[in-house]
């Protein structure tokens, strides 16, 4: 027991290490790459152990340190929580960042911030880790904020360029949004259970009412790229690969899906926000499958194909399944890393060309390349045995067996179906056919730098999701017959979206595109919802605040409201009051009315 | 009081609201001025032998030439003012305007 507390606590101070030797001589030369890395790789053995007892004895832990302060009767303390989640995501966190550090020695070779944005990434991992194991709501807010502030510095790692900064700030503050229903929730829990600690949220309200529960969705919904607050996901592919494959794929995006796995027993009570994760699940992941069915950039594709995952991950939550949705998201990682891994090394290899149209015939050239892209887009779609079968093809089967919205269903099964349909096109339009680019490149693919990873890669790829879903005690009792169709669905829909998406390309890759369609306007624009929501709304906001400012303060409430109308009011009052005017009838009438009423007043006095 | 001094009393009031409330010509004033002096004469004249109020016999003659003295200073005015403005609306008596 004393070994799991202290190799726990010891893989978070080794990460830190290297952070603070940033001040040193030793930030200033060449090593300071491959002690960054080597850290990391003895981390992640490090994180083995307390990962494999934990696997022997199935026994939580947690770890609380050091009183930090009490207010009134709030206890704010450093804890770690090492549960069956934290435990099994840590190592898979360490595994792939220590392969994308090696790669990025490879792919960043020539930058000359390159210790930097080493250091950049550690603090990102750091505070990565510290999301994930925070047993209290302030440690998670602590590391929840890290992880953006972190992607913004690194999205805008090329900063001169303009497209880097605004996919940056666009990052920012679509977190934000999701930061203000995280903060709504951590007020309700306060001030309803009195506490941010985990433990006792749970203890104390078993049956809770939507607000915090919407909170948290929000929140998720934020991090994670869920529809209505998605256009920050592919904009971030501004930064380079090595962001893209750890931030954007395997570790941030996956922060809000984490957050509601770690609130699962609050959500399993309460059927709405089951309900609500559900239809959001699926609208985003349908809607992010047809935008990246017509993309050019293949940064933007795997994006796009992050996003939709994600979107079945919300969708399972929905089902009440959170360890399958925890299942999903350490197989999601590796062969995500993977594909972005692979198409760093395609990019990198063409002189930094993205657009797959100007991509073409690399399957003799890259062969290793073409293997793992290969098997990186199976394993998406889930292939049978592959890693993305254990998680994929169990989510669906759980989504076709339980007693759930059929609308929701449909859309998952069509989003799967497109999942194949995306990846033909990638596989299609880089590896296939005949070369698209200028003849002169010089192409290789023997440094063991980037091969290593993606080799390891690989292996994680192929065998992860065995051993992973071996090592999960079953937490509810799994579905044990259903009729063979259902058994089948994921498969069939997967094998129709390859022949029919390898089908299309075969024929139509002669063809002219017929532009003037509006279908495919709605998925090469991200289905207007960039252009409308970027600029429609603060221009209203804009327009409303300058009118307030100029017509209704200015003009109004100062000019004219005290000083022009005191100034009518005497103008008119002297005009009328002033006499000799010559006004012989209105004299006349006066006296004839005296007269009257002074011969009725004297004659009737009663 | 009986029926005809009634009458004769209408009258006068009828030209005194004439007078006070006429529209756009001065000749219309002074020909209310003089019904008023008129209906003034035929009331005293009447009252005056149903009374057989003898002392007071020479009141409406006197009365009737003061009113035809004022009767021509009017008109005096009335041609002075036409002179001035070819016609005699009553809006023209505007100098003292400020």
């Amino acid at each position: 027991m004393n070994l799991f507390t202290s190799s726990t606590l010891l893989t978070l101070l080794m990460l830190i290490t290297p952070v603070m030797m940033s001040s040193t001589d030793f930030y200033k030369n060449n090593k300071y790459q491959h002690y960054v890395k080597n850290m990391t790789l003895l981390a992640f053995i490090t994180s083995l152990v307390p990962m494999t007892m934990f696997i022997h004895t199935n026994q939580e832990m947690l770890i609380s340190n050091w009183h930090w302060t009490t207010i009134h009767t709030l206890k704010l303390t450093l804890s770690f929580k090492m549960d069956y989640f934290s435990l099994m995501f840590m190592p898979v966190a360490l595994f792939i960042t220590w392969s994308i550090m090696e790669f990025s020695m490879w792919y960043m070779h020539s930058d000359p911030h390159i210790n930097q944005f080493f250091k950049y990434l550690l603090i990102f991992l750091i505070t990565m880790l510290i999301l994930v194991t925070a047993n209290n709501l302030f440690q998670l807010f602590i590391g929840w904020e890290g992880v953006g502030i972190m992607s913004f510095l690194l999205i805008s790692w090329w900063f001169g360029r303009t497209d880097a900064n605004t996919a940056a700030l666009q990052a920012i503050l679509y977190n934000r949004i999701g930061d203000i229903g995280f903060l709504l929730s951590m007020a309700w829990f306060l001030h309803n259970t009195n506490t941010w600690s985990l433990q006792q949220i749970f203890m104390l309200s078993q049956n809770p009412p939507t607000l915090p529960l919407l909170g948290l969705t929000l929140a998720a919904a934020g991090k994670s790229a869920q529809f209505g607050l998605h256009p920050w996901l592919p904009s971030a592919m501004e930064g380079p690969t090595p962001v893209s494959a750890l931030l954007h794929s395997s570790t941030m995006v996956v922060a809000g899906i984490f957050l509601l796995i770690r609130f699962h027993p609050l959500t399993e009570n309460n059927k709405l926000i089951q309900t609500m994760m559900l239809s959001l699940g699926a609208l985003t992941t349908l809607f992010t499958a047809i935008c990246a069915l017509t993309q050019n950039d293949i940064k933007k594709i795997i994006a796009f194909s992050t996003s939709s995952q994600l979107g079945l991950m919300m969708t399972t939550l929905g089902l009440n399944q959170p360890h399958l949705t925890f299942l999903h998201i350490c197989t999601h990682a590796f062969f995500k890393a993977m594909l972005f891994l692979c198409s760093g090394s395609i990019i990198h290899n063409l002189n930094n060309e993205q657009d797959i149209r100007k991509m073409g015939g690399l399957y003799k050239i890259l062969p290793f390349t073409t293997t793992a892209l290969i098997i990186g887009c199976f394993a998406l779609t889930g292939m049978p045995f592959l890693t993305g079968f254990y998680s994929k093809d169990l989510i669906i089967e759980t989504a076709t067996s339980s007693y759930t919205n059929a609308w929701a269903l449909l859309l998952t099964l069509t989003a799967t179906s497109m999942t194949a349909i995306y990846s033909t096109r990638i596989i299609f339009f880089t590896l296939l056919e005949q070369p698209r680019f200028p003849p002169l490149m010089n192409i290789n693919e023997t440094d063991p730098m980037l091969i290593n990873p993606i080799k390891r890669l690989l292996i994680g790829s192929i065998f992860a999701g065995f051993i992973l879903s071996n090592s999960m005690p079953p937490m509810n009792t799994p579905l044990m017959t259903m009729p063979l169709h259902l058994k089948l669905t994921a498969l069939t829909m997967t094998t129709l979206g390859f022949v029919l998406a390898f089908e299309i390309n075969t024929y139509s890759k002669n063809l002219k595109y017929p532009y003037s369609s509006d279908s495919i306007k709605f998925s090469t624009l991200l289905g207007y919802f960039p252009t409308i929501m970027h600029r429609l709304s603060p221009h209203l906001v804009l327009t409303m605040s300058q009118k307030l400012a100029t017509s209704l303060l200015d003009l109004t409430w100062m000019e004219t409201a005290l000083p022009k109308t005191t100034a009518l009011i005497q103008l008119k009052a002297s005009t009328l009051t002033s006499n000799q005017k010559g006004l012989i009838k209105l004299y006349f009438l006066s006296f004839l009315i005296t007269m009257t009423l002074s011969m009725l007043l004297f004659n009737y006095p009663e | 009081m009986s029926l005809v001094h009634i009458n004769i009393l209408i009258a006068f009031a009828v030209s005194l609201t004439g007078l006070l409330m006429h529209r756009s010509h001065l000749m219309s004033a002074l020909l209310c001025l003089e019904g008023m002096m008129l209906s003034l004469f035929i009331l005293a004249t009447l009252t005056i032998l149903s009374t057989h109020f003898t002392l007071a016999n020479m009141m409406p003659i006197i009365l009737l030439v003061f009113a035809a003295c004022e009767a021509a200073i009017g008109l005096a005015l009335l041609v002075m003012v036409s002179n001035t403005y070819g016609t005699d609306y009553v809006q023209n008596l505007n100098l003292l305007q400020c």
